[in-house]
């Protein structure tokens, strides 16, 4: 044992960081994701395609503002503008034109539509950005390396992996937390989410919150797709791998669950990590590993919460 | 005060209201009893505009609000407790009797003048206010429900099925606060659903029957 960790000690601790960055990127995704579908009871699969975009986006603002001669520092507010940017242009779209429509339909059909979406977005992406791989390398530039302690040996590892991605999640999670159990607006769509009509007697426009929380969810995925960007090359084909490990997140932790997603994020990400360092082969397979160990023994997710009956 | 006009309602395709009248004057007491299914509580939602009308109107305050939204209910003064109360777990009793008065950003002054009415109509919600709805049995539920829809019901009240499943104490709890209610704001129209009259006798001054989907003559109803 002990031979074996001071052959692998290093591994396991930069797979650490790496988890630990990469929760903090599918905790942002999967709130979003956990949002939305307790507003509109749908399961938006094109959530993936809005952190795929975000991060292309990102990129692209970067890029833009470097060619521009714009000072560096400036790639950390574009990330947050670029997310900002999709959510507010595509939340609306998304919601009225198409997910509105299909409010009352069958839930499979509600699938299937979001399904057609990401599948449209996925081309539309394909067509905007191509298929060679994009980076967005300033922002992960410009804070360098630090060295991390690691028993006697250190770790270098990025300052933006370390501190910026976890520090954004965190503030998130804080934030989201505090909003909606402090706010109005929080609470207004915690109604909405618990019992659409009992909000709507009580003087909520539960399809304005609606939309402003599809809305708000599909900017957390920009965001966590824009977070994402520096340490990533975008590729198609990022958005459907985030959706699918978003849901695994949500279904761990349970739904309506802010500081579960989180939790859930961080075991998904490290075991993730983790494989990736010593069993390479398990990567695709721990995620839902972890989601089916955890459903066997409380299918309501680690902290979801049985509904209560009403009779 | 509120008026259905030959109002015409189908569920999932099959006709449950048909043609109902019925008005319920302001400060008006107004029981509609029927059996199981005979169209109760879809008469309430659809008073309260939770589901598409087909045929006929729906006046409130002599204003038609068929097609308007539901939401706008709360900021005409209606108030409605659902028989299965619907309260938000999550808040606790306190936030579930604000939530309504937030959401019409009544000022604070007002907010607070309603709240102490509710609590001194209510008395026994001051020992529930801070505890989690979740956590309330059916029937504290259904006097949070009463107050919660009193917070924002300063023209008319629903109330559906208040009395079904309460224990005896409780229901007599129940009537007596509606009585206080009657008492101390005379201008507040209360339409209760029930399927026996037997309970509502003293509280009501006018009866309508509701038999599939139709409203009874009042001379075929009085057979009971």
């Amino acid at each position: 044992m002990m031979e074996w960790l001071s052959d692998n000690g290093l591994l396991l601790g930069l797979a650490v960081l790496d988890g630990l960055a990469s929760a903090a990127a599918i905790f942002m995704v999967a709130v979003g994701l956990n949002l939305v579908f307790g507003v509109l009871r749908i399961l938006n699969v094109a959530h993936g395609s809005l952190y795929a975009i975000g991060a292309y986006t990102a990129a692209s603002l970067t890029a833009a503002m470097v060619a521009a001669g714009l000072p560096a520092w400036l790639s950390y507010p574009m990330l947050v503008i670029a997310a900002a940017l999709v959510g507010v242009i595509l939340g609306p779209l998304i919601e009225r034109v198409l997910l509105k429509r299909v409010e009352t339909q069958e839930p499979v059909l509600q699938l299937l539509v979001t399904f057609a979406l990401f599948m449209i977005l996925e081309d539309v992406q394909k067509l905007i950005w191509g298929v060679q791989p994009v980076s967005n390398e300033t922002p992960m530039q410009l804070l360098g390396t630090v060295d991390v302690p690691f028993g006697a040996d250190v770790i270098p590892f990025t300052a933006y992996q370390l501190f910026v991605l976890p520090g954004i999640a965190l503030l998130t999670l804080v934030g989201l937390a505090w909003f909606m159990r402090r706010t109005l607006t929080g609470r207004v769509i915690v109604a909405v989410t618990t019992d659409r009509e009992a909000a709507t007697s009580q003087g909520i426009d539960a399809a304005k919150v609606t939309m402003l929380t599809f809305t708000f969810g599909a900017a957390l995925a920009a965001l966590g797709g824009a977070l994402a960007s520096p340490m990533t090359s975008m590729v198609p084909g990022i958005g459907a791998s985030t959706i699918v490990l978003s849901f695994a997140v949500v279904a761990t932790a349970g739904l309506g669950q802010i500081e579960g997603a989180a939790l859930a994020a961080v075991m998904i990400g490290l075991g993730r990590s983790i494989a990736v360092y010593l069993e390479p082969e398990l990567e695709v397979v721990i995620p839902y590993l972890i989601m089916v160990l955890v459903l066997l023994v409380r299918p309501q997710g680690l902290f979801g919460v049985t509904e209560t009956r009403r009779i | 005060m509120l008026r259905l006009e030959n109002v015409s309602v189908d569920i999932a395709g099959a006709p449950v209201l048909r043609g109902v009248n019925l008005a319920v004057p302001p400060g008006g007491r107004v029981a509609l009893i029927g059996r199981n299914g005979a169209g109760k509580t879809t008469t309430l939602r659809a008073l309260m505009g939770l589901l598409p009308v087909r045929g006929g109107n729906i006046v409130v305050d002599g204003q038609n609000c068929t097609g308007a939204p539901a939401y706008r209910r709360a900021a005409l003064g209606i108030g409605y407790a659902p028989e299965e109360r619907r309260l938000f777990g999550s808040f606790t009793v306190l936030e579930n009797l604000r939530l309504p008065a937030e959401v019409l950003r009544l000022p604070q002054p007002e907010m607070a003048r309603r709240l102490d009415l509710v609590l001194t109509l209510l008395p026994e919600l001051r020992d529930f206010a801070p505890r989690k709805a979740a956590g309330l049995s059916g029937g504290q539920g259904k006097m949070v429900a009463l107050g919660r829809a009193l917070m924002v019901g300063t023209r008319a009240v629903l109330l559906d099925e208040p009395f079904q499943g309460l224990a005896p104490a409780l229901a007599q709890r129940y009537a007596e606060a509606l009585a206080r209610l009657r008492d101390a704001l005379p201008d507040v129209a209360i339409l209760i659903t029930e399927s026996s009259p037997a309970l509502l006798r003293q509280l009501v001054e006018q009866t309508f029957v509701i038999e599939r989907g139709e409203i009874l003559d009042p001379a075929d109803a009085l057979t009971d």
